[in-house]
């Protein structure tokens, strides 16, 4: 099951990059295209090109599809066996943050029709699995205080969804801010990227602040204290409360554009770091 | 367009409370409400929660980044003043200042508490200023809107109907509820106004939510107030300690076991427990991590455990003055070696145990031994102090001292908090709300059907534009549907004015 799982997380990391690859060749084509025929004036005519680049988009969704499925498998296989969900030292939540990104983009691509927002997502992703070959892969047996199977679950599931919903606001975000005044045609409009964003957010808020009250729960359990202000529990209640910030500005004062898309861009620093931030503080919650 | 009920006017934080409105005839006289209506302003301000947001989010940073004190170091003088010199190695001439503005100390320190209590009742005033206007976008709404509504409606659209007006009107209904919308109707011989909602109640949500948080803080007071903690209760194998705070019991440790896996992380910690009231055995139980033992709301749970060492003190006389295992629970500020007392009342005596250096040659305490320090308990002067081999009575301070044997120590968090409840309760308050606005949005659409001389109908859709997130989409859905609904027009006029209110 071991070497499973191993192989299905080779399996993902290549799809997921091959993805990447062809989404570049869409995205970017279609950039070169409309720069080659605003240059020869139109003369220049390429239509073989069009179909090709959007076979390769095509490709691409279906690349991506595939490297969620094989992530998929391979944390199911990890987990089967482990006997306990692959949630417990920095490679498995790696993977799994890696996941969550990925469903929620494919689910956001499927919403809005959008391949742009893989320019962004994917490189996050595809960056966590690569981070995840440089820590030990080695199922380590659960210390005392994660022995809890439902809480380990449900509170590192929920924490994915989060993350992975971030993720999107971000990568919306970075492409906002790139879109000036909707004069890249090859970009999604920026109304469209604003909202997206802003979508992301409203799934992800209700599940951070999901997350930090089952880790407050399963604190009080486990150490008989719901807040120590340890590091990462500090750092994730300042995230939630970053994304609190962008959904007040936008409701009650309209903000949208530049300030608020920088607001996404903190608040996912904010998620890296109340990610990894266990790495370089220790506190009680540093396991892996 | 606003429309009535449209809720900006209290965002914008123009509703005052009557007290601060109520002005000029009022007892305390103009100023004074003015300055009521000021604070009130300044705490309406969305953008002090951002200031304030922000200003965590800053304190935070530092508070990782740099060393905190632990609470038990700060509240000893001279700890506090060892731990600064420890600290000036790293931080050198910065450690003064830094310790004078409370950067060592930043969760537990007064400035702290000061920002979020600024916060708190900055989420309060927010709060009770938008319970109106959101109270009159649900309750009750206008369903007869004007002509200029719906020219001016950010999103419209407009339809001929080739059908009476009832047919028309019915139609128009049943598609809306299709898409799951509550409809409501007005009508008379020449037209029939339509208001349809969905998720009226989401807004409430953000009550929910905003109530949850002040309720967690309450909780937080409540568990300060009412609660009681011991972070370090530390009772070795075979013996029995009151608890005390207050209480009248003691809690006994019949066995603590430590289980690894073959690969070297810790399997398991557990100790055996026998809690007393009064003297009498009322609870016997196993406490691990992940799942203490619990009595009377107070709560037992696993947390550190180390070394004891058995010690037996008999007078010149042969009779046993103490007999009992020494938790050696706490480390020698020079060399870092395990420590632990216990009294000799009637002597006057306190005798230090002190044990080797872990993992080492340890030059005073060579392994297998234990050193006993005996001080006076008037002035604290050293007595004697010597090293014992296990086994082997020693005459120190005149009496005879035995280390019989090593043995074990649990150190339990005991807990009392009868604040969590109403934190778990406010918990699930801010993910139900939570839940409600986001995952179930408001949404409100407006018909209007007429009657034209020819006999046929004229429908009307208009929505209004949402500060928060465009209606393109939701607007788009909903008016195919009534078109189809409408079948035999065509399409109809429709426009969805530009973006204007950012």
């Amino acid at each position: 099951m071991y070497e499973l799982s191993q192989y299905a997380f080779v399996a993902a990391f290549a799809a997921l990059a091959a993805a990447l690859l062809l989404y570049l060749v869409n995205v970017l084509g279609a950039r070169g295209l409309q720069v080659l025929s605003v240059s020869g004036g139109g003369s220049v005519s390429m239509p073989a090109f069009g179909p090709i680049l959007d076979t390769a988009g095509r490709y691409g969704t279906i690349l991506t599809v595939n490297a969620f499925a094989f992530l998929t498998a391979s944390l199911v296989f990890r987990a089967i066996a482990a006997g306990h969900g692959p949630f417990s030292n920095m490679y498995e939540f790696s993977l799994a943050f890696s996941w969550g990104a990925l469903g929620l983009f494919l689910y956001f691509q499927a919403q809005y029709k959008l391949r742009t927002l893989a320019l962004m997502v994917l490189p996050v992703a595809l960056g966590l699995l690569a981070y995840a070959t440089t820590v030990p892969s080695d199922i380590t047996p659960l210390v005392p205080a994660l022995q809890n199977d439902l809480l380990l679950t449900v509170h590192v599931a929920v924490a994915i969804i989060a993350y992975g919903a971030f993720a999107i606001a971000f990568g919306a975000a970075v492409l906002f801010l790139i879109q000036r005044r909707d004069s890249i045609r090859w970009l999604p409009k920026k109304v469209l990227l604003d909202e997206i964003g802003y979508k992301a957010v409203m799934v992800g808020f209700p599940m951070m602040a999901l997350v930090i009250i089952l880790g407050a729960l399963w604190a009080d359990i486990a150490w008989g204290t719901y807040w120590s202000w340890d590091p990462k529990e500090t750092a994730s209640l300042v995230t939630w409360l970053l994304y609190g910030a962008y959904l007040h500005a936008r409701v009650l004062r309209g903000w949208r554009g530049e300030r608020s898309a920088a607001l996404l861009i903190l608040g996912f620093g904010a998620t890296l770091f109340t990610y990894y931030g266990n790495l370089f503080f220790g506190g009680l919650h540093s396991y892996g | 367009m606003e429309t009535p009920g449209s809720f900006s006017a209290a965002d914008r934080g123009n509703v005052l409370p009557t007290v601060a409105s109520g002005g000029a005839g009022a007892r305390g006289g103009i100023w004074e409400f003015e300055i009521v209506g000021r604070i009130w302003r300044f705490f309406t301000s969305v953008r002090l929660a951002l200031v304030l947001i922000l200003i965590l989010t800053a304190a935070v940073l530092v508070g990782t980044l740099l060393d905190q004190i632990p609470p038990s170091v700060l509240s000893d003088p001279s700890a506090h003043a060892q731990w600064l010199e420890r600290a000036k190695t790293k931080y050198g001439f910065w450690t003064d200042v830094l310790d004078f503005s409370g950067m060592f100390n930043v969760f537990h320190g007064l400035w702290f508490r000061v920002i979020i209590g600024l916060l708190t009742v900055n989420i309060i005033v927010c709060t009770l200023n938008r319970w109106k206007g959101i109270w009159a976008t649900v309750f009750p709404p206008r369903v007869r809107m004007s002509d200029t509504f719906f020219q001016h409606a950010r999103y419209n659209a407009t339809f001929a109907a080739p059908m009476t007006l009832p047919v028309a009107a019915e139609r128009v209904k049943r598609s809306l509820r299709r898409s799951r919308y509550r409809v409501r109707t007005e009508g008379n011989d020449d037209s029939v106004a339509i208001y349809a909602d969905r998720n009226r109640f989401s807004r409430f949500g953000t009550f929910l939510a905003h109530l949850s948080i002040v309720m967690i803080l309450a909780g937080t007071v409540v568990g300060g107030m009412w609660g009681f903690s011991d972070s370090e209760f530390v009772v070795a194998e075979g013996a029995t300690r009151a608890l005390g705070l207050g209480t009248n019991i003691s809690v006994g440790l019949e066995h603590f076991t430590d289980e690894y896996y073959l690969e070297g992380p810790p399997k398991d910690f557990r100790s055996e427990i026998v809690i007393y009231e009064g003297g009498k055995e009322v609870k016997r139980g196993t406490t691990r991590v992940n799942s203490p033992v619990k009595y009377k709301g107070i709560r037992f749970h696993q947390s550190f455990f180390g070394q004891a060492a058995v010690m037996e003190v008999k007078d010149a006389a042969g009779t046993e003055l103490f007999s009992a295992a020494v938790p050696l629970a706490w480390e020698t500020r020079e060399g870092s070696r395990p420590i632990g007392s216990f009294d000799l009342p009637d002597q006057g005596l306190t005798a230090y145990v002190i044990g080797p250096r872990s993992g080492e040659n340890d030059p005073l305490v060579p392994a297998g031994e234990m050193r006993v320090e005996v001080y006076r308990r008037d002035g604290g002067a050293l007595v004697t102090a010597d090293n014992l081999s296990q086994g082997t009575a020693k005459q120190v301070a005149e009496l005879d001292f035995t280390f019989a044997r090593e043995s074990r120590f649990t150190g339990l968090r005991v807990v009392k908090d009868p604040g969590t409840n109403i934190i778990w309760v406010a918990s699930a308050l801010m993910v139900i709300g939570l839940v409600m606005l986001f995952y179930f949005p408001h949404r409100r659409l407006w018909a209007l059907c007429k009657r034209r001389p020819d006999g046929s109908a004229e429908v009307r859709l208009g929505m209004t534009a949402q500060r928060d997130m465009s209606l393109e989409s939701e607007f788009g859905r909903l008016r195919q549907r009534v078109a189809s609904a409408l079948r035999g027009t065509k399409g109809g006029r429709t426009s969805a004015q530009g973006d204007d209110d950012v």
